[in-house]
């Protein structure tokens, strides 16, 4: 039987294994979150076509979910890999970070083959006994700030990811259940997604006053699924190819003091404002400022902010801000059209379909105003941001009076993601993203055998980019096991029809 | 009488913020028949499909009506859910409570309730009405056709070849690579375009289970997915001496002429320069050294010294142009031909290792060096190798002496600029290659308004296209660079793979179909059908379906004089019953 494990169930780790798995093959997904879908999840709509995200979405997690050859493994992470066969052998002996170019094209029938040791984290409920009814979220005592809502939302501490989650089943967050925590002697105070957001004064568990031994999710749980004493849980599959699918993060704002580091409530990016956007997120798609809950009516969307930058963020492009920015600006347009809408840009980077025009759509249909230039700093002054920036068109100083700034940050590969390539010997080059064997002529395979990749975790990209390649990814996989079949031991499945 | 559930959806917000729901499931309680009236927040969630699933066994419900998004969105989902309860999923319906309703009529919740209550209440006596119906099984050719042998036809090849199965790669021109076989180098690597390219054709020629025809052309395409029957022309060569520019026509004399049988189309057939006459605001076609980077990147590759066009001289100043034609409704193309940017950083900064003293110059709107590495790709030829940017439009090109000069603006500074070039090279707009229309009208694919061919979704399909079974790799589908296009010709490639791993494929019995009695094969639908899934059987004399081919417009059920011609589960007497419903 020939397997592959997919790591990280973003679009493209759910679009390689929904390729594999179609193809008849089994499918181990891994997925460090308690559900899947990735970014693509906390997105409102999509360039260019505003599509909304959500509903593209589901239908591919619910099958996933469906999918018999699909073994999902959520809230679950790669703790190691060894290969077994010679041909991979190496592996083990290669040092993370050494150059391999120029290897020949993988031709070997030998089919590679790795054990994969996988952690599940507990998540303190019976998922088998489960069936997502949702009475222990509703019953739960304690608020936590929502890492899905960048810190704008509630979540209980039994939770799932999002109403439409696969699987929808909770988990508990051992930190700030009132149970686990007193079991333990865990102390409550709020942990939240970004340091920033604690130093802001933004973060703390809201839940009532620590009262030992709570329980009371277990006690409405019709089935009896609460599981307290539930463990992390070790598993063993073996595989014959890896897909590396783990797609990115963005820079946290604390590193980008003169934009407020983080310490400004008004001052959010781009994924925050994805959930102010989005109907289903913690304003209902009204867009609202964190700090007062005002409508704001001048918005300041900064590009690059980290991006091309070597001194202070990251040197290269981020490739996919100034479309989401244009988006953003637009739909913000949509929703407050008496609101004011600026963009500071170094490049307008609109290189794909439709997307030069829907640029030119913010700037002339929606009124969205461009300004070339950089901000150099955003103080706060009475309740409103002062961005402060140049406009290099008309070599004149801007300052702006802002009701809220949003930053496009820069993406970074998500974090983890380097201790997963030195895991598997993959070569490095210093930025984090994985490396593919040619940049050029093989852009989805690795250097070593057997391991592909897919998404963002090779550099920043937009959907359809990822898409794409994610299913060229598959196609290697597919293309490796069909040759393994076809020189194997077992019979010729009456495929290899020879062209007269 | 019937025993249908009613499922309405909340969907968050998104409806119920605007429909009452509860007095949508109110009223449906009403209505004879619905034995189940209820809402969900999220009908399409685990728990919404188990609510489904639970309520049809235990209460032996009959039909299914779930009122939330478009059917587009999720009838497969809940069809799937009611037949892993025991249900025939066709006994499902959605209502489109959303999409029709409560995202358009969100400032009048109680007009947009009523209306949600009609929309369901005829979905409900369509439901009462539907018959089971099984999914049609059809057999599937496993070799494959791909049409253009450029970087991204090539990739396509190789990957299906490479797993087990056959394929057909249709190229037009005498030799297989298209325009990378034309580059000097890559951005990455200046010297081996060609080595990279080498290995791959090479590759491809040597493949046991490849057949290469070059100088051939598709005709004609029959048939549907899994059972193509394509007619691939191989064009006297002659005629084909002069390909560049010329329309492909299907009345080129033929030497020769092969029918096949295929399963798959992947169309890798490329892009086109645009053509320089149709520039003269940049002296493009009358000035001799006034070139495209397609040319220029020729020079680059001879290896030797650059020289230009007019009178061989080695240039010392060198214009380039971005943008030429690209963003530029009134004169050129609407949107970005996304990779001249980096060519040109690419072809500046081996001008500028090449010709020492040469100087570089570059007109631009904005640097769109979005990729991995290219950003500091850009940096690294302005700041190495002495590349000069200039943000600003190019307003005037004229031949002055033995140069051309370039007035422009510098909009940085506001200051007009002037530049006695020897040669000016123009980045130029990729555009779809030429026969693409033709080619597009002959497989049933769609093209975009740019003239490339349309991807089924803008998000999730980018290698498929809208027929099924056709799919797309390449700049084919839009400007894209190699890497871009090997990856996307390696999707299209999984594609065909998921596709050919099945002994047969099913397809929705949702066709039309003739009630035989009644037809008398006047022959009215034949004409009809724009799909050809109509013929007349010879022998039995009556109309017939290929379910197949059949797309269910229900054009033929239009035109029949008598009646004959149905569509399953979307009979006439359903239709009254739901009109019926609700006046
Ligand atoms: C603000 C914003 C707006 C955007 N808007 C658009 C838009 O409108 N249109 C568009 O096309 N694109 C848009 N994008 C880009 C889009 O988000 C990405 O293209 C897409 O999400 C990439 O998918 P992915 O699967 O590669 O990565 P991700 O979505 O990041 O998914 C990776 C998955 O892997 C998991 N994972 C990570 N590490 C591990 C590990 N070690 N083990 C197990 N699992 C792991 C993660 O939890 C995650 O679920 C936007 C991006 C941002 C930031
Ligand atoms: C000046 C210039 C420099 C470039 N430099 C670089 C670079 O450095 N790096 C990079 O990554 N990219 C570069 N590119 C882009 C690169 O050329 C394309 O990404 C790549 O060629 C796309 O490959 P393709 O196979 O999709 O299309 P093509 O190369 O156009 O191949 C299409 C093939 O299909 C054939 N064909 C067309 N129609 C039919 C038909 N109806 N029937 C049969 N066959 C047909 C054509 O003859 C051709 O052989 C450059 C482009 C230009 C213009
Ligand atoms: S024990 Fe209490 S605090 Fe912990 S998850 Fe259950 S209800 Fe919430
Ligand atoms: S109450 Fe029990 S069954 Fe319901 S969602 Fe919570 S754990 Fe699952
Ligand atoms: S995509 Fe645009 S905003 Fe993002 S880093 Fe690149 S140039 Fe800046
Ligand atoms: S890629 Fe650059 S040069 Fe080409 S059209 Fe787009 S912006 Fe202009
Ligand atoms: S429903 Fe449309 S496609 Fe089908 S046979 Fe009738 S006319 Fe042809």
């Amino acid at each position: 039987m020939r397997r592959a494990l997919v790591v990280g169930a973003g679009i493209a780790g759910i679009q390689v294994a929904l390729d594999i798995a179609n193809s008849g093959y089994e499918v181990v997904l891994v997925e460090r979150l308690p559900s899947i879908g990735g970014h693509m999840a906390q997105l409102s709509e999509t360039f260019p076509t505003l599509d909304c995200s959500q509903c593209i979405l589901t239908p591919r997690t619910v099958e996933v979910g469906h999918h018999p050859n699909i073994k999902l493994m959520t809230y679950s992470e790669v703790i190691s890999v060894e290969s077994v066969d010679g041909e991979s052998g190496k592996l083990g002996h290669r040092e993370a970070g050494e150059q391999v170019t120029n290897l020949p094209i993988y031709q070997s029938t030998n089919l590679p083959e790795f054990r994969v040791r996988i952690r599940r984290k507990a998540a303190y409920v019976d998922w088998n006994l489960c069936t997502g009814c949702g009475a222990c979220q509703e019953k739960c005592p304690t608020k936590v700030i929502s890492e899905f809502e960048r810190g704008m939302g509630q979540r209980k501490a039994i939770y799932v990811v999002s109403p439409q989650a696969v699987p929808n089943k909770p988990v508990i967050d051992a930190e700030h259940c009132l149970y686990l925590t007193s079991k333990q002697g865990n102390s409550t105070t709020g942990v939240a997604l970004h340091p920033a957001d604690i130093e802001a004064g933004r973060v703390s568990a809201v839940g009532k006053p620590r009262r030992p031994r709570c329980g009371l999710c277990a006690r409405v749980c019709p089935t009896g699924a609460i599981a307290f004493d539930q463990e992390d849980a070790l598993f063993e599959e073996r595989v014959n190819a890896i897909v590396l699918a783990t797609g990115y993060d963005l820079l946290s704002p604390t590193r980008l003091p003169e934009y407020g580091g983080g310490r400004l409530p008004d001052v959010i990016d781009g994924l925050a404002f994805e959930r102010l956007l989005s109907a289903s997120g913690p304003t209902a798609g009204k867009i609202r400022r964190p700090s007062d809950g005002a409508e704001p009516k001048e918005v300041v969307f900064v590009q690059c902010s980290g991006s091309r930058d070597p001194e202070r963020g990251v040197p290269y492009c981020s490739k996919i801000c100034c479309m989401y920015t244009a988006k953003h600006a637009m739909l913000y347009k949509h929703h407050v059209p008496d609101g004011h809408a600026y963009v500071f840009y170094i490049d307008v980077r609109a290189g794909g379909k439709g997307y030069e025009e829907f640029v030119n759509r913010a700037a002339e249909e929606a009124g969205v105003v461009y300004l070339r230039g950089k901000v150099s700093k955003i103080v706060p002054q009475d309740g409103r941001l002062v961005v402060w920036g140049a406009d290099t068109l008309s070599g004149q100083r801007v300052e702006i009076a802002a009701d809220l700034v949003v930053l496009a940050t820069a993406v970074l590969p998500a974090a983890g993601s380097e201790r997963l390539a030195a895991m598997l010997g993959l070569a490095s080059d210093g930025s984090g993203f994985y490396v593919p064997a040619n940049a050029e002529i093989r852009p989805v395979e690795s250097h070593v055998p057997g391991v592909f990749l897919a998404g963002a975790g090779l550099g920043p990209r937009d959907i359809p980019e990822t898409v794409a390649q994610a299913s060229g990814a598959a196609a290697k996989v597919l293309k490796l096991f069909a040759a393994a079949r076809r020189e194997g031991d077992e019979e010729s499945e009456g495929n290899t029809e020879v062209m007269e | 009488m019937s025993k249908i559930g009613v499922f309405i959806c909340h969907c968050g917000h998104n409806i119920a913020g605007t429909v009452d729901v509860e007095a949508v499931a109110e009223a449906l309680r009403r209505v004879p028949g619905v034995a189940l009236a209820t809402t969900y927040k999220y009908c399409c969630s685990e728990p919404g499909q188990k609510l489904i699933r639970d309520s049809i066994q235990e209460q032996g419900l009959d039909g299914v009506v779930v009122a939330a998004c478009s059917p587009a969105m999720h009838e497969t989902t809940f069809r799937r859910a009611v037949a892993s309860a025991g249900l025939n999923p066709y006994l499902c319906e959605c209502a489109n409570i959303r999409e029709l309703c409560s995202w358009v009529h969100q400032g009048d919740p109680e007009q947009a309730t009523a209306k949600a209550i009609a929309i369901v209440q005829t979905i409900v006596e369509k439901v009462k009405r539907d018959e089971p119906l099984e999914m049609l099984k059809l057999p599937i050719t496993r070799r494959a056709l791909v049409i253009g042998g450029g970087i991204a036809g090539l990739q396509t090849a190789l990957d299906i070849a490479d797993a087990g199965y056959p394929v057909l790669l249709v190229e037009r021109s005498q030799r297989l690579g298209g325009k990378m076989a034309e580059l000097s180098g890559t951005y990455l690597n200046f010297e081996a375009a060609s080595d990279l390219l080498a290995q791959k054709i090479e590759a491809v020629t040597h493949h046991p289970r490849i057949e290469v025809l070059t100088e051939a052309e598709v005709v004609e395409v029959s048939g549907y997915v899994g059972n193509f029957n394509v007619r691939v022309g191989r064009l006297g060569t002659d005629k084909l001496v002069n390909w560049e520019g010329q329309a492909p026509s299907t009345n080129l004399p033929m030497y020769q002429s092969t029918e096949l049988a295929v399963g798959a189309i992947v169309v890798a057939t490329g892009y086109d320069r645009y053509p320089l006459s149709a520039l003269p605001e940049y002296g493009a076609g009358q000035i001799a050294d006034v070139i495209d980077t397609l040319a220029f990147e020729g020079m680059l590759a001879t290896g030797g010294e650059i020289r230009r066009p007019s009178d061989g001289k080695v240039p010392r100043e060198v214009v380039f142009v971005q943008c030429a034609g690209s963003r530029d409704p009134e004169h050129g193309v609407p949107y970005c031909s996304k990779i001249c940017c980096m060519v040109v950083a690419k072809q500046a900064t081996m001008y500028a290792r090449r010709v020492a003293g040469g100087q570089a110059y570059v007109f631009y709107m904005d640097i769109r060096s979005a990729g991995r590495g290219y950003e500091e790709y850009v940096d690294e030829a302005m700041q190495k190798h002495g590349v000069l940017y200039v943000r600003g439009k190019v307003s005037r090109l004229f031949p002055a002496d033995s140069k051309v000069m370039v007035w422009g603006v510098d909009t940085l500074s506001g200051r007009p600029i002037e530049v006695a070039a020897d040669l000016v090279v123009l980045a130029t707009p990729m555009v779809p290659s030429a026969g693409t229309a033709e080619l597009a009208q002959r497989l049933r694919a769609a093209t975009d308004a740019d003239g490339f061919f349309a991807e089924a979704h803008p998000k999730l399909r980018p290698v498929e296209s809208l027929t099924a079974g056709i799919y797309l790799a390449g700049a084919a589908q839009g400007p894209k660079d190699i890497p871009e296009a090997i990856a996307q010709a390696s999707g299209a490639a999984a594609k065909v793979l998921s596709l050919f791993s099945h002994e047969e494929m099913t397809q929705d019995p949702l066709v039309a179909y003739v009630i035989e009695e009644l037809c008398s094969a006047c022959g009215t639908c034949v004409e009809v059908c724009p799909y050809q899934a109509r013929s007349i059987h010879p022998v039995r004399n009556v109309a017939i379906v290929n379910a197949a081919l059949c797309q269910n417009c229900g054009a033929c059920v239009v035109a029949c004089p008598n009646k004959a011609s149905q569509v399953f589960n979307w009979k006439p007497e359903q239709f009254l019953a739901m009109v019926d419903a609700i006046f």
